[in-house]
């Protein structure tokens, strides 16, 4: 006799594990579906976190850049995001590097269409400032959509055929028939899923670090204006710094290898920095930070029967638009579980290939990010992409592919696939080739003139 | 509220943020404020809806290339994002569901198009029927007027009846699909 498919029928109980915006957005979409369908589902979220904590406690610790592809999307799903929750609007990135600073607007759209954000309720100290954390908002729109929120922790979890128990300190919570892993990497619960689904695997992790440094909404609206400013500066052991404007506050994110808070020290006494602190400013004894992981890479079998993870536990963007991953593997998981069923084989067929896709670009991702780093470490090409990109700038109306190659990279509104193609394109590399020879020419033949 | 912390573009009272006739495949979301869409027939002005926070204009651009079939214009302040229309293909092709609250929005659109249209008919039907109990009481000036007065609403009914059925015939089609 044939088995009865496995699929979400109505009434059937779900629990997700991890109140992130992967956790939510899962939550939502298959609130939405079901409802679409005429099912009802029993959608249970555990997150023990309470993100209206100030400082690191309440915070799922990450840059907090929501792209502009995603501010869009959320547009288009409904989800608008307000403006307690955007601390800051962006329009354009600033690049400084040792041969001079830039400023990159998008050449598609004319606004600002980026938002930064705390994913918790601000940094320590921020208790009167009114921040709306968006991980809580997130968390508030998925209860809007009927997810019931379970502040209990998930310390053990045990599959007995077609269920799936889950325990808190001992005592049973529930059971369910489809358990969504949506936590977060850089504690030791994916440690307790790869115990316990068969050849599930977390995926590979860089620390990064962050620090809130407050400088008052006045000075930073006055310095750094609506713009993220990406400092590549050829330090040691560090590939960028990251300084996003929020509120009274700027984070600085750095990426390198194995960054220390000495690292955030040090680059706020680089020359480069210090042009954009108040005089006299001090590196302050105290101050908010943290050293989260990100994924650099894919989980192994982010699925089994019954069984999807999603977000971080899964597939994300190599470095970029962490939130823009949770967004699009949360809802090809719960389109999966709702459309085809919780078998593993449906997820196999159709939310692997989701997570196949964001792998695929990641690859092209990295090839991208490599060659930004020699270039920014040779310096006749990095001075000839800077004079290319500072020419385009300055006629913005027409074509600028360098500029969007940056913009398209550094703000995640592309798939890294995409921009790859563009940079390989002959006429690109032929042109940047060409200015590495003639900008010196150029500068000689000047120098000679003016003697 | 900040206005450091406000997304999109700001538009003043009255001003125009899509113009009739122009070509363009950007499509808005309304952040905050309203937005009305106006049409314009010789020098006047005809107001065929009021947006508000969280609707969308502008989407028909994306399923065909033609152009603007309206003004849309600010009422008050209000803040508009603009989505861009590559990109957003892009991201259709990746998830087709995102299309979906388009076409609800659409649908939803089409629907009130019918009630306003089969509401116009009425109205219409109501004063051909004065009209021709005028015509028995066999005014003079009306009787003058009569032939095109006749032809006008014969006219105005067949275009009216033709437009309503080509609507409802639409709006069948998408609940069949």
């Amino acid at each position: 006799m044939k088995e009865a498919k496995a699929i979400l029928h109505d009434g059937a109980r779900v629990a997700i594990i991890g109140g992130g915006p992967a956790g939510s957005f899962f939550g939502i979409f298959a609130s939405k579906l079901a409802q679409d369908m005429g099912k009802t589902l029993d959608l249970t979220l555990y997150e023990r976190k309470s993100f209206f904590t100030h400082g690191a406690s309440g915070c799922n610790m990450c840059a907090g850049v929501i792209s502009e592809s995603l501010v869009q999307t959320l547009a288009l799903e409904g989800i608008n995001l307000p403006s307690t929750v955007v601390q800051w609007s962006i329009e354009s990135y600033f690049f400084h590097t040792l041969e001079g600073s830039v400023e990159i607007k998008s050449s598609r759209l004319r606004q600002r269409g980026i938002a930064t954000v705390f994913r918790g309720s601000g940094p320590a100290g921020s208790l009167a400032k009114g921040i709306q954390s968006f991980d809580e908002f997130l968390l508030g729109k998925a209860m809007e959509h009927g997810v019931c929120v379970n502040r209990s922790f998930i310390d053990k979890v045990c599959r007995e055929g077609e269920k799936t128990k889950l325990y808190s300190a001992g005592n049973i919570l529930q059971e369910c028939d489809l358990l969504v892993g949506a936590f977060g990497i850089k504690g030791a619960t994916g440690k307790m899923y790869e115990d316990i689904i068969t050849g599930y695997k977390v995926p590979p992790t860089v620390k990064t670090a962050q620090s809130e440094i407050e400088l008052g909404n006045d000075w930073i609206a006055h310095r750094f204006g609506h713009s993220i400013h990406i400092f590549l500066l050829r330090i040691p052991g560090i590939k960028f710094v990251s300084v996003i404007p929020k509120g009274d506050y700027i984070t600085i994110s750095v990426l390198g290898k194995d960054p220390k808070l000495d690292h955030i020290r040090a680059f706020l006494d680089h020359a480069a920095m210090k042009k954009f602190l108040p005089s006299g400013f001090k590196v302050p004894e105290k101050f908010c930070h943290c050293f989260p992981k990100i994924s650099v890479g894919a989980a192994r079998n982010p699925f089994a029967a019954r069984t999807a993870f999603v977000g971080d536990a899964s597939s994300t963007r190599l470095y970029k638009d962490g939130i823009g991953s949770a967004y699009i593997t949360a809802k090809a998981a719960a389109h999966t579980a709702l459309l085809h069923g919780i078998e593993e084989k449906d997820f196999r067929e159709y939310y692997f290939p989701t997570c196949k896709f964001l792998n695929r670009d990641n690859l092209f991702g990295r090839l991208l990010f490599a060659a930004n780093n020699l270039i920014s470490f040779i310096s006749p090409i990095s001075r000839s992409y800077f004079n290319i990109v500072q020419g385009e700038q300055k006629n913005p109306e027409k074509n600028t592919p360098y500029s969007d190659i940056l913009w398209d990279m550094f703000t995640g509104s592309r798939f890294y696939k995409d921009i790859f193609f563009r940079a390989l394109h002959p006429w690109c590399i032929i042109y940047l080739l060409g200015a590495v020879v003639i900008y010196p020419l150029k500068k000689a033949v000047f120098s000679f003139i003016n003697r | 509220m900040s206005e450091d912390s406000l997304l999109g573009r700001l538009y003043k009272d009255g001003e125009t943020i899509v113009e009739e006739g122009m070509l363009s495949r950007t499509m808005y979301v309304i952040q905050g404020g309203k937005v009305k869409v106006v049409k314009n027939d010789k020098g006047s002005e005809t107001v065929l809806a009021l947006l508000g926070e969280g609707d969308i204009f502008g989407e028909m651009s994306l399923f065909d290339a033609s152009p603007r079939s309206a003004t849309i214009k600010a009422v008050g302040e209000a803040r508009v994002l603009a989505i861009e229309y590559e990109g957003l293909l892009k991201r259709i092709k990746v998830d087709p569901t995102l299309a979906l609250r388009m076409i609800k929005q659409m649908s939803q659109r089409i629907r009130d198009l019918n009630v306003r249209l089969i509401s116009a008919q009425r109205t219409m039907h109501h004063a051909s029927d004065s009209l021709l109990q005028l015509k028995k009481a066999e005014d003079v000036r009306i009787k003058d007027l009569e032939p095109n007065i006749i032809t006008l609403i014969t006219r105005l009914q067949e275009k009216l009846h033709t437009i309503t059925e080509q609507y409802v015939h639409q709006d069948e089609s998408l609940r069949e699909d």
